[in-house]
Formats: C-alpha cells, sequence, structure tokens
C-alpha cells in the first residue's frame, strides 16, 4: 500500500506547476553559485600568483636580505567556491618580519566593498534561503491541503493505515524534492571538474558532507512544516506559522544570538587591544635609543671589531625587547582571544537554535572557512616567522629587527655583496598546515548530527500529529 | 425475509469532550439494493453518523458495521467493503480523470486494470470522452463529482457512503448524479446518503431516516412515504409536531 501512497506522491508534486516554478529557480541558483565561486576561484587564484611573482621579483631586485619586505600571500582553497565563509572577511596578504605582530591586510570585501554589501552567491547561501523556502512551500498543507481538497477522507475511506499515509508522505516529499535537487548539484560537481578546480580526493569527501548537510537542512524544514501542517487545520495558517519559523530561522536567531552574546561577554575593542600596544612599543622604542645613545658613548673605539660588537649589542637589545614584547601581546592577544572565544561559543551555542544556523556551522567547519581560519592561519603564519627569522640569521648573521646598518668605506666585500642580486627560490616556502580531513569530519559532526536528529524529532512529531489528526 | 444489511448502525452515540451529543443511540440498517437518505438540517449528525461509518471518528456508544464487520474493532477490514464519495471532490488536480480514477482503485485493492477498464467507469458515469485524459485542474465540480462516482464504483464495494453527493450541482448534473445512484442501487449496493435536499430524497430513496439535533426521529419506507407529503412530515418532525 505504502508503495502505492509514495508513488502518487512523487507523481503529485513533480507533476504541479509549483515545482516547476521552484525547482527551476533553485536549480537555476545552484548552477550559479557553483559558477560564481568557480570564476571567483579563478580570479583569486589569479591574484595570488600574480601576488607571488611580483613579490619574487621585489626580491630579485635586491642585493640585501635586511632589505628584503618578504609577503606572504593566501592560498585561495578549493572548497571556499561553494562556501566561502569568513574567507573573503579576512586579509589575505601579510608581510612576514623576523620578529613582531603579524597582520592580514587586503580582504577581498576591503578590496571589492560591493560584494561586503550583496555577499557572493554560493551553495551555503542557497541551501539556507533557497533550499528551506523550497521546503516550506511544499510541506505548509501537506497533510492538512489533503483534508482540505477531500482526498485525505477519500484515502482514509480505504483500508489504508493511518501510519502507512503518513509515512509515504514524509518520505515521498523528500524524495521528490531531493532527487531533481540532485540534479543540478551534480552539473555543479561537473562544472568543478570541467572548470579545472583542484579538488582533492579529501576536498571531494568535505564536499559531499556540505551536499549532505544541506540535504538534511531541506529536510528538516521539510519535516517540520509537515508537522505543522499536521498539527493546524488550515493551510494558510500552516503557511503563516511555517514562515513565520522560518524568518526566525534565517534572520532572527543567527542575527539575535550574536547580539545576545557580545551583551553577555564584554570583550575590549580590537582598537583599544591595538592602543595598549602602541603604547608600549612606543615605550620600548624610547628605551632602545637610550640604551644605543649608551652603548654609543662608552664605547668609542672604532677599530676592526666595532661593527661586530655593535650589531651583537643590537641583536641582545632586540632579543631582549622582542621577548618582552612578544610577551606582553601574547598575554594581550590570549586575553582578548579568550574572551573572545567565550563570546563566540555564546552565540554558536544561542544560533543552534536555528537548523540553518546549525547547517552554516557545519558547512563551514567542513569547508574550512569557518571563524577559526584567521586563527588557524596566523598559528601557521608564526611558525613561518620562526622559521624565516632562522633564514635570515643564516643569511645575514643578524635575527633580524630594527637595527642600523653601519659601513666604514674600503671595508672589504661590500661592493661585491652589492652586486650580487637575490634568489627568491632561496626564501623559505610558506605552506598551510590546514585541517586533516579527520578533524574536519570531527570539527562539524556535532552540527551534521545536531541536523539529522533534527530531522528525526520533527519525523516522529509529524508521524505521531498525523495519528491523532482529525481528519472530518 | 429481510438479508443481513450491509450498513448498520446499533445504538450509535456520540458525545464530544465538552459534554456536547452530537448522536444518541441511532439505529437503523441498510440492505442490498437499497438507498438509505439521512435527512436533516445543519447539526442534525448526518455526517457524525457517516464519519463514525468510515472510522474518522469514534464513537461513545453502540456499533457501526460494514458488512458485519465493527467498523471501530476492525477499521481496515470494514473499509474493504465500503467505498465513500464527499460533498468536496477537489480531488488530484494535476492529475488527470483516469490517473486519479487509477491511484483511488489501486488504493482499494483494483490493481492491474487496463486502460479501456477506466474509460469504461468513466463511460458509466456519464463523463466526456475527451475529459478522461485531461487533468483535473479545470474541471467543473460537475465533473469532478463524475469522476469522484467512478472512483466509488470502480472499488465495486457492497457499501457506498455518500455525503452531500449533490450539494453545489446544477440541476442537470444532479439529475444525472441521481440516476447513477439508481443504477448502482439496481447492482445490489447498500447505499447511504446524506442530503437535507427532501425533494432528492424522495426521489431516490427507498428509506428515509429524518434526523434532527443527533437523534434519528423516524424512519420511513418510500411505501409509507407514498402517501405522505415528505417536506411537511421533516417539518413537522424539525418542529417536534410529531412525537419521535
Amino acid at each position: 500500500m505504502i508503495k502505492i501512497l509514495l508513488e502518487k506522491e512523487l507523481r503529485d508534486i513533480v507533476s504541479s506547476t509549483k515545482f516547476a516554478i521552484t525547482f527551476g529557480a533553485a536549480a537555476i541558483l545552484v548552477i550559479l553559485s557553483f559558477y560564481v565561486g568557480i570564476r571567483n576561484y579563478e580570479e583569486s587564484t589569479r591574484e595570488f600568483e600574480a601576488a607571488r611573482a611580483v613579490n619574487a621579483s621585489n626580491v630579485a631586485s635586491l642585493t640585501d636580505w635586511r632589505q628584503v619586505q618578504h609577503k606572504v600571500f593566501r592560498k585561495p582553497q578549493p572548497l571556499q567556491v561553494l562556501v566561502s565563509g569568513v574567507t573573503n572577511d579576512i586579509g589575505r596578504t601579510t608581510e612576514v618580519r623576523p620578529h613582531g605582530e603579524l597582520t592580514l591586510i587586503n580582504s577581498r570585501y576591503n578590496v571589492d566593498p560591493l560584494f561586503a554589501v550583496f555577499r557572493f552567491l554560493d551553495l551555503n547561501f542557497v541551501v539556507i534561503i533557497v533550499f528551506s523556502l523550497f521546503a516550506i512551500l511544499f510541506g505548509y498543507d501537506a497533510i492538512n491541503g489533503e483534508k482540505e481538497s477531500g482526498t485525505l477522507k477519500l484515502i482514509l475511506s480505504n483500508s489504508v493505515s493511518r501510519a502507512d499515509v503518513v509515512l509515504s508522505k514524509l518520505l515521498g516529499s523528500f524524495l521528490a524534492l531531493v532527487v531533481p535537487l540532485l540534479v543540478p548539484i551534480l552539473i555543479g560537481c561537473l562544472m568543478l571538474i570541467g572548470f579545472g578546480v583542484p579538488m582533492s580526493g579529501t576536498d571531494w569527501v568535505q564536499l559531499a558532507l556540505v551536499i549532505g548537510g544541506g540535504l538534511l537542512c531541506f529536510g528538516v524544514f521539510l519535516m517540520l512544516s509537515i508537522m505543522i501542517s499536521a498539527s493546524v487545520t488550515r493551510s494558510s495558517a500552516s503557511f503563516l506559522f511555517s514562515l513565520v519559523i522560518w524568518i526566525f530561522s534565517v534572520l532572527i536567531i543567527p542575527k539575535g544570538a550574536v547580539l545576545v552574546a557580545a551583551q553577555a561577554v564584554d570583550v575590549p575593542s580590537l582598537d583599544g587591544v591595538e592602543a595598549q600596544k602602541r603604547k608600549f612599543t612606543l615605550g620600548q622604542f624610547d628605551q632602545r635609543f637610550q640604551k644605543m645613545g649608551e652603548f654609543l658613548r662608552a664605547d668609542i673605539t672604532r677599530d676592526e671589531t666595532w661593527s661586530q660588537r655593535f650589531v651583537a649589542f643590537q641583536d641582545s637589545l632586540n632579543k631582549a625587547y622582542e621577548k618582552e614584547r612578544e610577551e606582553y601581546y601574547r598575554k594581550l592577544n590570549e586575553d582578548w582571544r579568550n574572551k573572545k572565544d567565550h563570546q563566540e561559543q555564546w552565540a554558536f551555542a544561542l544560533s543552534r537554535l536555528s537548523p540553518t544556523a546549525v547547517f552554516q556551522i557545519a558547512a563551514m567547519n567542513l569547508a574550512n572557512t569557518d571563524v577559526s581560519l584567521k586563527h588557524r592561519y596566523l598559528e601557521d603564519l608564526n611558525r613561518y616567522q620562526d622559521e624565516y627569522a632562522e633564514f635570515l640569521r643564516k643569511k645575514t648573521g643578524s635575527s633580524g629587527g630594527m637595527q642600523i646598518v653601519m659601513r666604514f668605506s674600503g671595508q672589504q666585500g661590500a661592493q661585491e655583496e652589492e652586486r650580487k642580486s637575490l634568489n627568491p627560490t632561496e626564501l623559505p616556502e610558506f605552506a598551510e598546515r590546514g585541517r586533516t580531513l579527520g578533524e574536519t569530519i570531527s570539527a562539524s559532526f556535532a552540527d551534521l548530527g545536531l541536523l539529522a536528529l533534527l530531522n528525526i524529532l520533527f519525523f516522529v512529531g509529524a508521524f505521531v500529529r498525523f495519528l491523532r489528526f482529525d481528519v472530518r | 425475509m429481510k438479508q443481513q444489511p450491509i450498513i448498520e448502525a446499533e445504538g450509535l452515540t456520540k458525545v464530544y469532550e465538552d459534554g456536547h451529543c452530537a448522536l444518541d443511540h441511532v439505529s437503523f440498517g441498510v440492505q442490498p439494493g437499497e438507498v438509505f437518505c439521512l435527512l436533516g438540517g445543519n447539526g442534525a449528525g448526518k455526517t457524525t453518523t457517516i464519519n463514525i461509518f468510515l472510522g474518522f471518528l469514534p464513537q461513545t456508544e453502540g456499533t457501526a458495521k460494514i458488512h458485519g464487520v465493527d467498523m471501530h474493532a476492525d477499521p481496515l477490514e470494514a473499509k474493504k467493503h465500503v467505498a465513500y464519495l464527499s460533498d468536496v471532490v477537489m480531488l488530484y488536480p494535476n492529475f488527470t480523470a483516469r490517473q486519479n480514477l487509477d491511484f483511488f482503485a489501486r488504493l482499494g485493492g483494483k490493481r492491474n486494470l487496463t486502460k479501456e477498464q477506466y474509460y469504461s467507469v468513466l463511460r458509466q458515469v456519464g463523463l466526456q470522452e475527451m475529459a478522461f485524459e485531461q487533468k483535473l485542474k479545470g474541471f467543473s465540480k460537475g465533473m469532478r463529482q463524475k469522476v469522484g462516482l467512478a472512483i466509488a464504483i470502480i472499488k465495486e464495494a457492497p457499501a457506498i457512503i455518500l455525503d452531500e453527493p449533490t450539494s453545489g450541482l446544477d440541476p442537470k448534473a444532479a439529475n444525472e448524479f441521481q440516476s447513477m445512484i439508481l443504477h448502482l442501487r439496481s447492482q445490489g449496493r447498500a447505499i447511504l446518503m446524506s442530503t437535507h435536499d427532501i425533494f432528492r430524497a424522495k426521489e431516490v430513496a427507498d428509506t428515509v431516516g429524518i434526523m434532527n439535533d443527533g437523534k434519528m426521529l423516524t424512519i420511513k419506507s418510500r411505501k409509507e412515504l407514498e402517501h405522505e407529503d415528505l417536506e411537511k412530515l421533516y417539518l413537522n418532525y424539525i418542529h417536534g409536531k410529531v412525537a419521535a
């Protein structure tokens, strides 16, 4: 019996004008999101390669490693095509110095502010806005709509159990809508291959999980709206309820969670933290000049080893101040980061009341474009900074930092050194460590599990509500 | 000698949670080849009776049997023997008349019917040939009612329950519908029909049960009604001029 009902459900949905229009719109948006993402990725990759080439050329034009202003560029990742997350908000360029705090500049939104206003069309957006609406449009009258048209009584006047009817309704609606949605997604995947986006095996697994998460999110809204349809007599009322829940889920809860978290956990502003750092650095700067003056006044013998003594003095001074400053910055940053983490935990916990926010968090974790991307990237940069400082030490004999370079005429080898151009390939290669597949999956596991749980919960809710539904 | 009724109500009572008594010990039986009309105004208890017979509503007391099977005790078995047609027959607007018929026929246990068999039933109810493969979204109420009747016929159930089937139909369509009911009666089906249309009841019914406030005030056979004005009788019962 369930087969007959399931067939009817599939045919009824797929043959409707509502399906043709909404599926057409969803399909176009899915394909468009892949296309826009691929074009963005291509453009970002071009910019990345060009910036690296300019950096290499700048290095090659110099003759002294101490003059190098070494820049590192964040490499575009293929999955950012579909779930941009925070990737466009954080800087893509960093000037790496052997010491000191590293900052990310030139974010995509900073360079193209228009996109900051309207944001990019990505799969994340399509799932959150379009798929969820799509689900509501088909679920809101699934039960009470049949009651209004008299078909529910006609079905139940036959030897059919209510369990069969509601199971076929829930499964049929899900299958009738999900299978067609997989078609444009599949086309999008083929586009990734066709346009030569370098997707690794891990990327494909992560993408499959993002798509799975999107379908779970879709399922939550479908089951929820069917449950509402089985709880409310009139379809116009269930549409209103479903729409209100959608508005809360998509617009109000995520934004409200951030506002509530901001009120609940006080985090000092970044400007305030920066001002504290500047004040500390300026204090060190004055002290340093005083000590250098003292050295110059005390060590007045300008013999052959004076230059080396001066460099050694500066090195030890730099090391001491650098250590002190790094310790101070680290403490400030750690304090700020702890408070910020606490605030974010609050915001994320509250936002998880919304299924779309749960999906968004899961998808960003799967695409590695979540809010910790900047933190992870800076950790990689800090590791690289040590590597770079060591490289400079080997090349120049100095640990870098603020130095006064003094040369005396007639010094051996000075002219010879000026003539030699630097070889940029000698620079240590920066590589993002990123997360392993296991780490990525475990970061999103709880949210995917929550979406699955919500599906089950609303499925059971719809089932139970229908068993008690007044068909009269 | 009277046969065993196909549709049988015995002491059927329905009291809602708020204490409202919608049905008060209603008893009647519908024999094969008999059209039994439940006549009454709004709130008389006609639809409540039908809802209990279709298993949509549990009764508080009494029994409702279809073909000897208690609807409350074994609804899935009882429903095998009954076909139903309501006043709201929207059906599936994106399906054609034949597709609608096919779905409900298979639901009613009629599998593997040929297209010609479906067409034959649609012809039987008087639907135009060109409408067989047309989607229902463009159908008039009369046309949809014909498809609904075809659904009831194709199940070949011994009992047919019709809830205000001629409500909203134009006189021509109502007349055609009446002919179909009489045809089904001639096939030996037991037909229970609720209506507030006295004229239609008199035309089609073998037995009329007049209901008011959940009570079955009287049951009159066609023979008994031959010499009575049904309208006057109905109004007298409703206004309490005749003791129930």
